[in-house]
């Protein structure tokens, strides 16, 4: 029964294309373990150097995303806080996949959605030029901005990427971004 | 003012700032777990030198070899490339050396993009082959 369960989450997992999954609390060194996984599991598959750059780099700001703004967080003191998340890196035909999921507040979904809906709406300068301009801190007035981490991963998924949000229990929403490369 | 040297860790870079020779480099990866943390105190070093140094007619190299930079240490390449360029303007000869692996176009295009703001300051792209 323990095998079988386990073995069917396995299988799942496979037949969705997905090479990595971690579920739980994320942690910068979990960041770093994982990504160094990915970088040599992706070489040894023979992927070309700037594919294995462009998921370690997406992986690196989905994570670092979670970290800092999943809603489903636990704090033990000043210097220790925990973030929630789900990550998944696989591939689907010819194209890797970076995939990861958090709570957010159902209050913040919108303004997320909104500046997702801006990112995907824009072409290769278009998103060049926000980029520029959010790392210098002056979108213009009216513009919410966007998280320049969201703009970075827009730029190197080179497929594109989708998001979705679903409504969850107290006033909170689970986000899901998956970016192609 | 002291010198400036930090060794590499998997994920920041190697900082060697040489105030007396005007030589300044970042090299190696840099997605640090705090990225004001880690840059903090060097970037403010580094203004207070550079504050100085205008209308003295000094020279300043800064190097950048980077492999890797997450987004957050983006917007610290950023504000130096702005301040090593005010240092141009007021009279400091400024030399940027962008270093990326020939197959790397996205770190080629990250230099370029940078590069292409900078009015006063000497901007030089090096592809080193990978």
């Amino acid at each position: 029964m323990l095998a079988k369960q386990m073995f069917e989450f396995r299988n799942y997992l496979q037949d969705e294309g997905i090479m990595f999954c971690y579920s739980g609390y994320m942690t910068e060194d979990i960041l770093s373990g994982i990504g160094d996984a990915i970088k040599k599991k992706l070489s040894m598959d023979s992927a070309d150097k700037a594919t294995v750059r462009g998921v370690f780099s997406i992986f690196v700001e989905q994570v670092q995303n979670v970290i800092r703004y999943s809603a489903e967080r636990e704090t033990h003191d000043e210097r220790t806080e925990l973030s929630y998340g789900v990550l998944t890196v696989g591939k689907t035909g010819d194209h890797f996949f970076v995939s990861c999921g958090n709570a957010v507040e159902s209050k913040d979904a919108n303004r997320l959605k909104e500046q997702l809906e801006m990112i995907q709406s824009l072409d290769r300068e278009g998103l060049k030029i926000l980029y520029k301009e959010t790392l210098r801190g002056e979108t213009p007035e009216g513009s919410k901005g966007a998280g320049v981490g969201f703009i970075d991963i827009a730029r190197r998924a080179r497929q594109g990427f989708d998001f979705d949000f679903i409504e969850t229990e107290g006033a909170r929403a689970f986000f899901t971004m998956k970016a192609y490369i | 003012m002291d010198n400036i040297s930090i060794e590499a860790t998997d994920r920041s870079p190697k900082v060697d700032f040489d105030f007396e020779k005007g030589a300044f480099l970042l090299e190696g990866e840099s997605y640090p777990e705090n990225v004001s943390e880690f840059y903090g105190p060097v970037i403010e070093a580094l203004s207070g030198y550079l504050e100085g140094l205008k209308d003295s007619g000094g020279t300043v190299e800064f190097n950048f070899k980077l492999i890797y930079f997450n987004s957050s240490s983006a917007k610290v390449m950023m504000g130096l490339f702005d301040s090593l360029d005010e240092t141009a303007e007021a009279g400091v000869g400024v030399t940027i050396n962008w270093f990326f692996e020939d197959d790397d176009d996205n770190m080629e295009e990250l230099g370029e993009e940078f590069g292409e703001d900078l009015e006063y300051a000497k901007f030089n792209m090096k592809p080193v082959s990978a």
